[in-house]
């Protein structure tokens, strides 16, 4: 592990308006490493996630990329786009594309690669996903697991230095969830560096030992999902983790 | 003179209407996609300006805006050809109805793939030309069918201007023998004619272009 984090995010906040969705967020991200975050709905954890790449602009507080505070004015955020992996949780796959060209897209218009090049390497990508099979479908054609698969494909195709996502399995039955599961941990033997939102235990119980919980706009605590069910001191946390006491 | 004589007569008014509609067609595709466009990437100041256009345009009458064009502006030292009058008059307006009709294709686009284009590093124009573009095309399609079918049914406005389309024709020969109710039954049957070509000619594409699941709503 490098000694400094991939990502390094220090008391960020983010407003909309008068409203203050994220009210000092520390997270630390390693090369290699995944992480899960968990929260009740509305918390901020999309909007955590978005201000990474500055699809939401943060209000203030420092988020470190590679070192590069990515809030500074100045900062190519296209680029810091391309080297950041989205995936979602309604899969977003361009509805008029092929599989194949939903993963060559931006290899061809944002990499420059020629048609040729872009399509070898996103068939690499969907093989990798056992997808390559479907490579001529479009998105209405395929279920949502396979557009997950398509969907993750196209994010690994741009070789990014870490994949998001944000609740990949909200949209998907617990077998196809299991699924995503299985491959997220294949993905992370592999290396891929993830950052993980979600509101599906399983998941995160399957992917990580420890899970970050969001509430209020800070990160109340961070450990396994055991603990925080159980000897947690505060009960809202109990609640969201636990089976047993009130559900959040 | 058989009424198959007088459909030979029409005949060669045919290739006027039919190109009469195209140019207007070709020239209000092309100009609404340039305002739908603009509107997309302008900014703020732009769109006012887009819209108020569409807004005029939308609201002047093809004949007045025809006369305007070729009797008023060679005042101005201007002279337009008959085809570019039209262009300029019926073409423009249609134009304006289809920006509308794009803006509402537009407003269909998934917002979650608009953002994950975004996520991805595309610039505004990439999104526009990669994302938008393609779909709103298959969205806009029956609001096209529809823009089309119009300029067709104004294109007669053409003979006003000189150009011996199949309803000037019909009208020399009602002049010359006073069959009129053969006559424009006649050309009732040949607009209807060039109506269900343009039909087989878009419902070929659709097919062509045809993509599974995004048939427009
Ligand atoms: N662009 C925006 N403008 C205004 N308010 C916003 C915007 N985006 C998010 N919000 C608000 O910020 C809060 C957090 O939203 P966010 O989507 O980050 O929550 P979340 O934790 O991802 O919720 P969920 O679990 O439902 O996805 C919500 O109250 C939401 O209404
Ligand atoms: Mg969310």
């Amino acid at each position: 592990m490098n000694a400094s984090p991939l990502i390094e995010i220090r008391q960020l906040v983010t407003r909309f308006g008068e409203h203050t969705v994220l009210n000092g967020v520390d997270l630390d991200l390693y090369a290699g490493e995944i992480k899960v975050v968990m929260g009740p709905s509305g918390c901020g954890k999309s909007t955590l996630l978005r201000c990474l790449n500055r699809l939401v602009e943060p209000s203030s507080g420092l988020i470190r990329f590679r070192g590069q505070d990515i809030t500074a004015p100045g900062t190519d955020v296209r680029a810091l786009r391309q080297s950041i992996g989205f995936v979602f949780q309604q899969f977003a796959l361009y509805r008029h594309l092929t599989v194949l060209d939903n993963v060559s897209l931006g290899l061809r218009k944002l990499r420059g690669l020629r048609r040729a090049e872009a399509e070898q390497k996103a068939l690499q990508e969907l093989d990798r996903l056992e997808m390559a099979g479907h490579r001529d479908k479009y998105p209405a054609q395929l279920s949502g697991g396979q557009k997950q698969r398509v969907a993750i494909a196209r994010a690994l195709a741009m070789d990014p230095a870490v994949v998001v996502f944000d609740e990949p399995t909200s949209a998907l039955d617990p077998v196809m969830s299991r699924e995503v599961a299985a491959l997220i941990n294949r993905l992370h033997d592999e290396g891929v560096t993830m950052l993980c939102v979600t509101h599906d235990l399983v998941l995160a119980q399957n992917i990580a030992d420890e899970v970050i919980f969001l509430d209020q706009g800070r990160v109340l605590a961070q450990d396994s999902i055991a603990r925080l069910a159980k000897d947690h001191a505060d009960p809202r946390v109990r609640a969201f983790f636990g089976r047993d006491g009130d559900k959040a | 003179m058989s009424f198959l004589d007088i459909l030979r007569q029409l005949a060669h008014g045919v290739g006027y209407t039919l190109l009469v509609t195209l140019a207007c067609s070709v020239t209000g595709l092309l100009s609404g996609l340039l305002i739908a466009g603009g509107r997309q990437l302008g900014g703020a100041a732009s769109t006012l300006l887009l819209d108020v256009y569409t807004y005029v345009f939308r609201g002047v009458p093809v004949l007045v805006l025809l006369f305007v064009v070729y009797f008023g502006l060679p005042g101005l030292g201007l002279t337009a050809a008959p085809l570019l009058a039209m262009m300029l008059s019926l073409g423009l307006i249609a134009g304006a109805y289809l920006a509308e009709v794009f803006r509402g294709a537009l407003a269909s686009v998934d917002a979650g793939e608009i953002l994950a284009a975004r996520a991805s590093g595309m610039t505004r124009g990439q999104i526009f030309r990669f994302i938008e573009l393609p779909q709103m095309l298959r969205f806009a399609v029956p609001g096209m069918v529809n823009e089309f079918t119009t300029v067709l049914k104004y294109s007669p406005f053409a003979y006003t201007v000189g150009l011996p389309e199949v309803t000037k024709e019909a009208m020399s020969l009602v002049a010359t023998t006073h069959r009129g109710i053969e006559i424009y039954l006649a050309v009732g049957l040949v607009y209807f004619a060039i109506f269900r070509l343009l039909m087989v000619f878009i419902r070929w594409l659709e097919r062509r272009y045809e993509i599974p699941g995004m048939r427009p709503a």
